[in-house]
């Protein structure tokens, strides 16, 4: 008899930490994709106070072109010092997956904008990973790649 | 008796040149030792161990820019149209963040596709998750270098 109450609290327990993981899951989805949103916004704006909270200190990208650009070299291409910035930004969330303190979203974007001086517009897919510390969702990396098909 | 002296100079040099060279995290270590697994399981198309290598959810998005599942990418690599004659990495960088990891780096590949040579140069980002003390790849993408 005692092993079958056993059984029946830990199974509720268990179902409980299920549940409670679940939420917390989608606590995090949905703080994700407003921070992805936060992003798209704040480039089209030039809004470097904006991208400064939300990325990493370590933040690494990874251009269309394959370059790669600290979050410092990032801010400053976004103030619109290189010849090159974004005017019009859309992008599509195809997937956030939680792992823990990592979240890792799958998306697809198209940009208007100036690339090196020039009117320039692009489509493209894109990983951005972010990581939970002290309760403040970062990103850490983020990587764009031109569809060549 | 100037042997001694000679031999700690030499020593502290070789102590000296080792941690210039060494200082790297057991789990940094592990996840380059992976990134160099994975190449040579793509060259030998060994998928068993490009299986073990990821995790089921993986996603990777190729450098065309094309999004492939676990299974997709698996049977990209094992395709008889297509065959790998040199798979390397350079300037791989490694960030842990608790269970997490991501690698950053180079990837030069070669080889042959529907009869044709091709040769590809691109920056990688891997996203690893660390689950029952075992490092699986998340997320795979890749970007054509241009400049």
């Amino acid at each position: 008899m005692r092993g079958k109450v056993l059984a029946v609290v830990l199974a509720c327990l268990f179902a409980l930490s299920a549940a409670a993981q679940s939420a917390s899951d989608r606590d995090a989805d949905s703080k994700i994709r407003a921070l992805e949103t936060v992003w798209d916004r704040a480039e089209e704006k030039g809004d470097i106070g904006a991208l400064n909270l939300i990325f990493d200190r370590s933040m690494i990208y990874i251009d269309e072109d394959g370059s790669l650009l600290t979050k410092a070299q990032f801010l400053n291409r976004a103030r619109n010092e290189s010849g090159s910035y974004v005017q019009w930004l859309s992008s599509s969330i195809v997937s956030v997956k939680i792992y823990g303190d990592t979240a890792v979203v799958v998306g697809n974007y198209t940009v208007k904008g100036v690339h090196g001086g020039k009117p320039h517009q692009w489509s493209g897919r894109f990983i951005d990973t972010w990581t939970l510390r002290a309760g403040i969702w970062l990103c850490v990396v983020a990587q764009s790649t031109p569809v060549l098909r | 008796m100037r042997i001694v002296p000679c031999c700690i100079l030499l020593l502290a040099f070789v102590s000296a040149s080792a941690q210039t060279v060494l200082p790297i995290d057991p789990q940094e270590a592990r996840l380059l030792s992976l990134e160099n697994a994975w190449n040579q399981a793509v060259r030998a198309k060994d998928m068993k161990a490009i299986d073990s290598l990821m995790d089921q959810d993986l996603i990777d998005i190729d450098y065309d820019g094309s999004v492939m599942t676990k299974a997709q990418y698996m049977a990209s690599v094992s395709a008889p149209t297509i065959s790998f004659e040199h798979v390397a990495n350079d300037s791989m960088q490694v960030k842990i963040y608790g269970q997490s990891a991501i690698v950053v780096g180079v990837y030069r590949e070669t080889g042959m596709k529907n009869s044709k040579p091709f040769l590809h140069r691109e920056r990688f980002v891997d996203t690893w998750i660390q689950r029952k003390g075992a490092w699986m790849c998340v997320a795979s993408q890749s970007t054509l270098i241009l400049h």
